[in-house]
């Protein structure tokens, strides 16, 4: 099914990579003092992207295609060594795709533009767009892995430079470990390659070829250590970057620093999009190329989902600056997405799915709400807010919207995603289902009393809270839109991506 | 009496590049005589048209196989890859130094002089195959360098870094020596090929050819040394941060890059047949480089000081590609031979840019917002720092990208996990220095003297190039696998 059909002699998955480079470029080319044009240079590239997202997600035809691969482009890239240059989308990048493109025009329309060194921020904004929209376009282990990286620098800036607080620091952690992740991951997809290769006479880093010869065999530790599955040690080698990105406790360990550090526009796409990222790469590689260790090892992932849905809910509970809760409360919820992936069963991957496209929509829509607050109050701690909602009644409504969303109340899109999970999950891990309900009251818990804490009760303080302007409420109102569609639809993610999950090689073994 | 020279294959035309350089230098030498000091800027343009048509004299010889001169010289694909090399990183050396020489009152004509010494003695080096030819080579190109080293000749520590160069350079020298002394005697011959020959012949029982081995062994001390890896590395961070920047710039490149030729020659082409030998101790001269250069890299607050340790890892990771002798490792390793090069170069060429602009550069808080002062500098840097880091898009990601497929091919496991916790360990150094360029300058105002032209040019072109090849790395590859397989 889909509404039209796109002509197919457009590169269209190209072209959603260039728009955002091509608008980087014209931003360089722009001398930094006309502020304005920059920023509406920067906006008008993000709005571009989006549509031929958009248009994109439209003439996607589901169920269909090779793999269910649609819009494949393939180019020599490196022929001597296999590599190519091969995008395709899928079932499981088409939506996130589109959280992609609408995150990232958020963040830029939200930019200040009297914000120092405004020409650079949005030169790397855009930069980043095209690495996360490449990573999840990307049918090639070494362009993946191009993109993976390239994704790297702009974030180190972003944070380092225009952060807050000890940015270099935080900026610093989070690059080193993430480096050490890309590294295991590097040498894993080398070894995936070169064992392909003596496997079937082929050198190849294409997904669409090792996805169908999964990699088999025990590796013999050297000096009679005993023996590891190779498809285990390379299963390891790429979750360690994942892990690492989403994060899964106890890896989460630059986490907390390396949003609160981050500028409101960078935080959104930096929770909303790039931690999903690492559970986009489970489902693409760990799930698809490595599936008999996906069964070996997802246990014990799945207890250490559990354990961050856990953890990041009480860490959340005893924060009392609201940034740090709302990045606790965003380590949470990749928990309940970790969860589903390592279920191992349709239901838990679907609503992994659905949720980490609930879980960008309301995380980004929790960040506007931190970066509003700080904007108009001057704190964001807990202790100094109250009464908000007296003289700011629609913030204080649109807030609550958001709140409930957050804690998984049935109507709105983050129920749809945490029950499928939860179903998915009572079907391989009964105990692991119980940890996530635990979960599921805490949020419920940390994100009423921030709400209530925050917008009710007498006295208000500080006094004259602004009250939203016409602006904040368009930036708003496409996340509060998707939280109510997807709620009150809530078969609707889960039918467009069946096809694609139900052929995973996790859930065809 | 006359000498029969017939039958040893005189072939000027196999030499032709490395005549043209060495005609260019004796032509600089007499227009020295007869050019007015404050024209020397001619000397360069000279130099360059020189080094121009050295590359053009190149071009024939990439494909060919003519050994020349009794199998002393050989013109062939490896040599015309690593003259094209060599050739572009001395007309860029060449382009960007009247500037410096100006600003430090340097501006001597001997400069081009020596710089093409050194040049056509890493020419030949590249093109040797022959015990004689090696060491000529070397001499060559050392000599024209411990005099470059103290061309500061009133700064104590230009002299400082050449005294140190030319004695512990004699020292390697003497080793290289001797080493070629035993190989003879064991092999009876001096070209490679007889030595591959006889090596081949004996090599079942190689293990009981002590003279053999103890000749490569102190041969490989001497190549060792030249490329700066551990633990012949102790001269390179003295010698790169006394000696003048612009000779920095080009002895950190070219001097290595010729001795991974001859280190290419020496080990896959002519003893394959013993690679178990030689593997061990190469590998862990690899993994000794990796060390020390990256771990003391970070300790390093002076900015060339840091780029020496980082010459050090560098010299490690190339080494990593000769590791499995194989044609596709040797390839590997010409790329990051000449990926090292153009971001190497750049990055050096940046102190020496921003030396000759007359601000301090020794110390890292120097560097304090660069981005701000300097903003084309500071980029250009920034994306040298990305690119020796190992992070795409640029060419020094699929440097080690292709080095480690090479070690992960061939199962070389030990050196590779070393290799990858380095790279992790660089990360810190190499960002450092662009954090330092992002921080709030001080208020120091110093005077600015305009980039020019030249070194504007040089320095966007390779900046360019790293980004470039970074994207499109697939012709340099074709070339660096041509230049390698032809050994196979």
């Amino acid at each position: 099914m889909s509404w039209y059909t796109l002509p197919g002699s457009v590169p269209w998955l190209t072209l959603s990579l260039v728009i955002p480079l091509a608008g980087a470029l014209l931003v360089a080319l722009t001398p930094g003092e006309v502020r304005r044009v920059v920023k509406q240079l920067g906006v008008l590239s993000a709005v571009v992207t989006l549509v031929l997202v958009l248009a994109i997600i439209g003439g996607f035809q589901h169920g269909v295609g090779n793999l269910h691969l649609q819009f494949e482009e393939s180019l020599r890239w490196i022929p001597s060594l296999g590599i190519s240059y091969h995008l395709g989308v899928d079932g499981l990048s088409l939506f996130l795709l589109g959280l992609n493109a609408l995150l990232f025009l958020i963040a830029i329309v939200i930019v200040d533009p009297q914000m120092p060194r405004l020409k650079q921020f949005i030169l790397l904004l855009l930069i980043l767009e095209a690495a996360t929209a490449g990573i999840l376009l990307s049918l090639d282990l070494v362009l993946f892995y191009v993109f993976w990286e390239a994704m790297l620098v702009p974030l180190y800036f972003l944070i380092g430079v225009w952060g807050e607080g000890r940015r270099v620091y935080a900026a610093f952690k989070f690059l080193i470990y993430t480096v050490i992740g890309s590294f295991a991951m590097l040498i894993a997809i080398l070894a995936v390659a070169a064992i392909n290769f003596s496997a079937t006479g082929q050198l190849s880093f294409d997904w669409t070829v090792l996805v169908q010869h999964p990699a088999a065999g025990i590796w013999h530790l050297p000096a009679g250590l005993g023996t590891v599955g190779i498809q285990q040690l390379l299963f390891i080698g790429f979750g360690l970057a994942f892990a690492i990105k989403m994060p899964i406790f106890p890896l989460h360990t630059w986490l907390p620093p390396a949003y609160t550090s981050s500028p409101i526009p960078v935080v959104i796409v930096f929770a909303g999009l790039v931690s999903k990222l690492g559970a986009y790469g489970f489902l693409r590689f760990n799930l698809a190329l490595f599936p008999d260790a996906a069964h070996s090892l997802g246990g014990l992932l799945a207890v250490l989902a559990t354990i961050g849905i856990l953890y990041g809910a009480f860490m959340a509970l005893v924060q009392t600056d609201l940034k740090r809760l709302v990045a606790y409360a965003s380590m949470s919820h990749l928990g309940f997405i970790g969860l589903g992936i390592f279920a191992g069963n349709l239901l838990g991957i679907e609503g992994a799915l659905v949720q980490m496209i609930n879980h960008g929509v309301i995380i980004a829509a929790l960040f506007l709400v931190v970066g509003m607050i700080e904007r108009r109050a001057g704190t964001r701690l807990r202790a100094e807010l109250r009464g908000l909602g007296a003289t700011a009644p629609l913030f204080a409504a649109l807030f609550l919207v958001i709140s409930l969303a957050a804690l998984g109340l049935p109507g709105l899109n983050g129920f749809v995603g945490e029950f499928l999970i939860m179903l998915g999950a009572w079907a391989s891990f009964i105990p692991m289902a119980v940890g996530a309900g635990i979960g599921v009251i805490l949020a419920a818990w940390y994100v009423l009393r921030f709400y209530q804490g925050s917008t009710q009760e007498a006295p208000p303080q500080p006094a004259g809270f602004g009250e939203l302007r016409l602006a904040d409420v368009g930036i708003l109102t496409p996340l509060l839109a998707l939280m109510v569609l997807i709620g009150v639809s809530p078969g609707f993610f889960p039918a467009a991506v069946d096809a694609t999950v139900k052929a995973l090689p996790v859930l065809l073994r | 009496m006359t000498i029969n020279l017939s039958g040893i294959g005189i072939d000027y035309g196999a030499i032709l590049p490395e005549l043209v350089v060495a005609g260019t230098a004796i032509v600089v030498l007499f227009l020295e005589l007869v050019v007015p000091p404050d024209r020397r800027r001619w000397l360069a343009a000279v130099t360059v048209i020189g080094l121009v048509g050295a590359l053009v004299a190149t071009i024939p010889l990439w494909g060919q196989n003519r050994s020349a001169f009794g199998d002393t010289v050989i013109a062939d694909s490896l040599a015309a890859f690593f003259n094209v090399l060599l050739i572009v990183i001395t007309i860029l050396t060449v382009a960007i130094s009247p500037r410096y020489l100006q600003a430090l009152d340097l501006d001597y004509g001997e400069y081009y002089i020596l710089i093409l010494g050194a040049t056509a003695g890493m020419m030949l080096l590249a093109a040797a195959t022959s015990l004689m030819t090696i060491f000529l080579g070397i001499e060559l190109l050392s000599i024209s360098l411990y005099v470059l080293s103290g061309f500061a000749r009133t700064a104590l520590r230009s002299q400082e870094s050449a005294l140190k160069y030319l004695l512990l350079g004699g020292f390697a020298t003497g080793f290289l020596l001797y080493g070629m002394a035993l190989i003879y005697g064991a092999t009876g011959s001096t070209t490679l090929r007889g030595i591959a020959a006889f090596t081949a012949a004996v090599s079942s029982n190689a293990g009981g050819n002590v003279l053999l081995l103890l000749g490569i062994g102190f041969l490989s001390v001497g190549l060792a040394f030249k490329a700066s890896a551990a633990p012949f590395h102790m001269w390179t961070p003295d010698v790169y941060e006394g000696a003048p920047s612009i000779v920095t710039t080009f002895m950190s490149v070219a001097t290595k890059s010729a001795a991974f030729a001859a280190i290419g020659r020496v080990f896959i082409a002519t003893f394959p047949s013993i690679s178990s030998r030689w593997y061990f101790p190469l590998a862990l001269i690899a993994i000794f480089s990796l060390f020390i250069g990256n771990l003391v890299a970070i300790t390093q607050d002076n900015i060339k000081r840091m780029l020496a340790y980082s010459g050090i890892a560098h010299a490690g990771y190339i080494l990593l590609g000769i590791l499995p002798g194989t044609a596709q490792g040797f390839s590997a390793t010409l790329f990051y031979v000449a990926s090292y090069s153009v971001m190497n170069f750049g990055a050096f060429a940046v102190v020496t840019a921003v030396a000759a602009g007359g601000e301090q550069t020794a110390d890292l808080s120097h560097w304090r917002g660069l981005f701000y002062r300097r903003p084309f500098l500071a980029t250009v840097m920034t994306i040298f720092m990305i690119s020796l880091a190992g992070i795409p898009p640029t060419v020094g990601f699929f440097a080690k990208l292709f080095v480690f497929q090479a070690l992960v091919s061939a199962q070389i496991w030990a050196p590779l996990i070393v290799a990858v916790i380095m790279t992790i360990v660089s990360f810190y150094y190499y960002l450092r220095v662009i954090v330092v360029m992002l921080a709030a300058p001080d208020e120091a105002v110093v005077e600015k003297r305009p980039l020019g032209i030249p070194t504007s040019t040089v320095l966007g072109a390779t900046a360019l190039a790293t980004l470039v090849l970074g994207i499109f790395p697939a012709v340099v590859l074709d070339w660096a696998t041509r230049a390698a397989s032809l050994h196979f």
